[in-house]
């Protein structure tokens, strides 16, 4: 079942296909699409391109905007953003932006294309805590901008939770590596397998002009009363092992999923993938009111996850767990041999001396600044992109650039 | 980020780009025309200029589409005469635009139906500041038989017009042609003596797009009745593509200003390559709007760069040499069809289309539902390549008819 895992489940577009989709667009006058993508792109723009058959410009478009563009094609909650006021919802249903922008990128590695260039030398140097999405978007900015830039990560490989948290199937370790690669071929140069604490944080202050903290929301949480049972872990803790581990783990003849966020349709659907008989996702939160995409509701629906919505833990016993409703009167009892937990994740941040809670500001303090997951605003890929843009911004601003 | 160099020069005069609007709504007036450099076009032909006494009296409505399955305007049909606005506010929009775009190329398209008319709007625009004149002979909706497209179809006529303007002014100068006609040469040539210094083609192809079945009319209807008028849009780019080949065959060398169903940086190459130097267009502009210009010079300039080249100029006319009158085509070999049924999808549509439409050389695998070819009977047509909806079916092997010489190996298929 690990071939399936590594497979995208989403089928891509072929140059047939993509003009048809491309083709129900309605290039609309001043389009509500480009309105509302959180990174800024311009998907009427490269839309448009791909109907008069300008692929190299339109992927022109994608990259000069978001050096994870491949990445967002893949895992933008689109339904939220560029998707939502699509024009051609008035007809039938809007148009399938990411899938268009994924076959761009796809065709902008197949081809070769260069886009992105390193920008004349300024002489000064940022390093980057956090090889994440706004991490690497900052890198790629900076770099567009002349700035030396080292990328500090803790893990053997950059990328975040775009290796460690989203599975496989939605996206590829390939695509991850060509993105990674890209910014590589920029300059950056990352040093990968070291954890920066407080102190290393003060030896880049004086090393480095600006520093910046990207280090994300990676720390797990469990439920007190999961506390010491040998059968919960945390959602990324078992999202990360799965990925370490190419899909390759001891299975639980079932599993139960704690949680309505997508990390919690990630694992239920990462589970049924892998091949487990029966996946039930207990959310305390009503269908209604739902946390996770539609998108990543679906596929764990269409992989048939059972999805028991309005429950909440009040009872564990070994491999037992006891739910109520929240407001009816109802009881639920599952045995289960594996509990995930995806109730939420806490900031890395601590762990370098810095305010734990969200920065409310990009400029941190002195020369350092932040961006990503620990900074307000949305936590989704395109917002650290943003955030990521954001930063080498502000830090370009503070080093005296135009 | 591509950087080409896009600019040409055609009858002395230096184009930033070789896009251009053609002669017709879409550069109407100053505020259209503003938008549209300042969009990044290289250069515009204003809406035909007609003498001061000439009344232009439009029908509402003038438009009608070709459609084919979901494809709108695959062909469009119009029924407008030449502009609408006075000379005076005509020509104060030239110089308006001249003065404020400098760098931009303004043509000024003029007809009249004497020469004392064409003689004197030739010098009224070339006053106005025009870099240019293109002399239209042939608008086929004109209600006046001297002028219009019947004119574009008389050489003695259209040269002695060319030789009016001439008169009247000495801005380098193309002449308008239309496709209503079986061969563009002769009026070319006639043209040309007359002191035209290049060609445009095409204008508008006579047509009939759609009958209202019920009301038993043509569209568009104006009060119950219909009239035969001019078709533009993708659909005539075969037939224009056509007349410039033939012209760069009758009269090597001649500067061409391609028009005619360009919407994409392809079409638009596909025009230079076939020996246009500008590239003038409408009906796209009318559909999408000015903004499909950025493609078709970002579109262009991934063309150069992935070809070599660094000037435009050095893509003008390369595929001339590769049209050849169709009895000195190479007829001594078969290309077979490769059927890969990994593609395959089992639609069967090649079947239906060899069957109906060609050799009945494709066997249906009823159980697999396959398709396979039967060498025997297969003449290599291809058409089983175009109907084929993913692509499944290419050129395979090529073998040499019988008792023909050469070898199989030495063919460009
Ligand atoms: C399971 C899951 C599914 C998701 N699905 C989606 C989705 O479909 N679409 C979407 O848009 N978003 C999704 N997200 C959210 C998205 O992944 C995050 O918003 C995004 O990755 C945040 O980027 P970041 O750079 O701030 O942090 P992260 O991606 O968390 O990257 C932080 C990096 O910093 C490194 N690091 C941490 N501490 C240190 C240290 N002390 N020293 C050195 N390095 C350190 C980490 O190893 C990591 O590589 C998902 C998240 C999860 C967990
Ligand atoms: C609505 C309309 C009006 C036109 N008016 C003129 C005109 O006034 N003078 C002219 O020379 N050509 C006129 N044309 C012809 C165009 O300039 C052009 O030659 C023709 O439409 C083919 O190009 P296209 O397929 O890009 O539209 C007109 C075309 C259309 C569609
Ligand atoms: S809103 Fe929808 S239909 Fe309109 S341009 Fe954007 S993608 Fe196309
Ligand atoms: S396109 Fe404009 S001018 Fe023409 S009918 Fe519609 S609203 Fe009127
Ligand atoms: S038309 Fe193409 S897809 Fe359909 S049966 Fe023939 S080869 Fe297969």
């Amino acid at each position: 079942m690990t071939q399936d895992y590594k497979k995208e489940l989403k089928p891509a577009y072929t140059m047939l296909t993509i003009m048809e989709e491309a083709g129900r667009c309605l290039l609309c006058y001043d389009a509500p699409c480009s309105k509302s993508c959180p990174a800024g792109t311009d998907p009427a723009r490269f839309i448009r391109s791909v109907r008069f058959r300008n692929f190299k410009g339109a992927a022109e478009t994608i990259r000069g905007n978001n050096a994870l563009g491949a990445v967002c094609a893949r895992v933008c909650p689109t339904e939220n953003y560029c998707q939502l006021g699509c024009s051609r919802s008035g007809i039938d249903k809007p148009i399938d932006i990411g899938g268009i922008q994924r076959f761009v990128t796809d065709f902008e590695e197949k081809t070769g294309m260069k886009i992105l260039e390193k920008g004349p030398a300024t002489g000064k140097k940022v390093a980057i805590v956090g090889g994440g999405p706004a991490g690497l978007q900052a890198a790629a900015s900076l770099l567009q901008k002349g700035y030396e830039v080292d990328i500090y990560e803790k893990n053997e490989k950059p990328g975040g939770f775009l290796r460690n948290g989203i599975p496989e199937y939605r996206l590829p370790n390939h695509i991850v590596d060509v993105e990674v690669e890209r910014i590589a071929g920029l300059g950056a140069k990352f040093c990968c397998g070291t954890e920066v604490d407080g102190a290393k944080l003060e030896e880049l202050k004086k090393d480095y002009d600006a520093v910046l903290v990207a280090v994300g929301i990676g720390e797990a949480q469990i439920l007190d009363m999961f506390k010491d049972n040998p059968y919960a872990c945390p959602g990324i803790t078992f999202l990360a092992e799965v990925a370490k581990k190419g899909g390759e783990i001891d299975l639980p003849d079932n599993a139960v999923v704690i949680g309505g966020g997508d990390t919690a349709m990630d694992a239920a659907t990462t589970l049924k993938i892998l091949g487990v008989q029966n996946v039930t996702c207990v959310t305390r939160k009503e269908l209604a009111d739902f946390r996770a995409s539609r998108e990543e509701l679906e596929t764990a629906r269409a992989n048939n996850v059972t999805i028991i919505d309005g429950y909440a833990p009040v009872e564990v016993d070994g491999k037992e767990v006891k739910f109520k409703h929240r407001r009816l009167k109802s009881e639920l009892e599952i045995e289960a041999d594996l509990f995930v937990l995806a109730v939420g994740q806490k900031s890395s941040a601590g762990k370098l001396g810095l305010d734990t809670a969200s920065f409310e500001d990009i400029h941190a303090d002195g020369n350092v600044f932040v961006a990503g997951d620990i900074v307000q605003g949305d936590k989704t890929v395109v917002a650290a992109v943003q955030k990521g843009k954001d930063a080498a911004e502000a830090i370009d601003k503070f080093l005296g650039g135009k | 980020m591509v950087k080409k160099d896009l600019s040409v020069e055609f009858l002395g005069v230096h184009f930033e780009n070789p896009f251009c609007l053609s002669s017709s709504p879409v550069g109407n007036c100053y505020e259209m025309c503003a938008k549209c450099y300042d969009a990044g076009w290289g250069g515009i032909v204003f809406k035909t200029i007609g003498p001061a006494d000439f009344l232009i009296d439009e029908v509402s409505p003038r438009f009608d589409a070709l459609t084919k399955e979901g494809t709108p305007f695959v062909g469009f049909k119009n029924m407008e005469q030449i502009a609408e606005h006075s000379l005076e506010e005509n020509l104060a929009d030239l110089r308006k635009l001249k003065e404020n775009y400098p760098d931009k190329v303004l043509i000024a398209s003029i007809m009249g139906p004497t020469e004392k008319d064409w003689e004197e709007l030739a010098r009224l625009v070339t006053e106005a500041g025009a870099d240019m004149i293109e002399m239209n002979l042939s608008c086929p909706q004109m209600t006046s038989h001297a002028m219009g497209s019947d004119v574009g179809t008389n050489p003695e006529l259209c040269k002695k017009f060319c030789q009016a303007v001439k008169r009247g002014s000495s801005l380098p100068m193309m002449a308008k042609m239309t496709p209503n006609i079986t061969d563009m040469v002769p009026v070319a040539q006639a043209c040309l003596e007359g002191g035209a210094d290049g060609i445009a083609a095409i204008n508008t192809i006579k047509s009939i797009c759609n009958v209202d079945l019920n009301r038993k009319i043509g569209l568009p209807i104006i009060n119950g009745k219909s009239s035969v008028s001019g078709y533009s849009g993708k659909a005539v780019k075969p037939v224009a593509l056509r007349f410039v080949q033939q012209l760069r065959d009758g009269i090597p060398g001649v500067p061409i200003s391609g028009i005619g169903g360009i919407e994409t940086w392809e079409d638009a190459a596909e025009f230079l390559l076939l020996g246009a130097t500008t590239l003038q267009i409408t009906t796209a502009v009318m559909q999408y709007g000015y903004r499909i210009v950025e493609d078709l010079k970002n579109g262009l300039e991934h063309y150069m760069e992935e070809q070599g080249v660094d000037s435009l100029m050095d893509l003008v006319g390369a595929a001339n040499g590769n049209m050849i009158p169709a009895e000195n085509l190479d007829r001594d070999y078969v290309v077979y069809p490769e059927f890969d049924n990994d593609k395959c999808i089992g639609c069967g549509r090649c079947y239906i289309s060899c069957f109906d439409g060609a050799h009945q050389a494709i066997t249906w695998d009823d159980e697999k539902r396959r398709p396979s070819c039967d060498h025997d009977k297969c003449v290599g047509c291809h058409l089983c390549v175009l109907v084929c909806p993913v692509r499944a079916i290419g050129k395979g092997e090529i073998v040499m008819k019988p008792g023909r010489k050469g070898s199989p190996e030495e063919k460009a298929v």
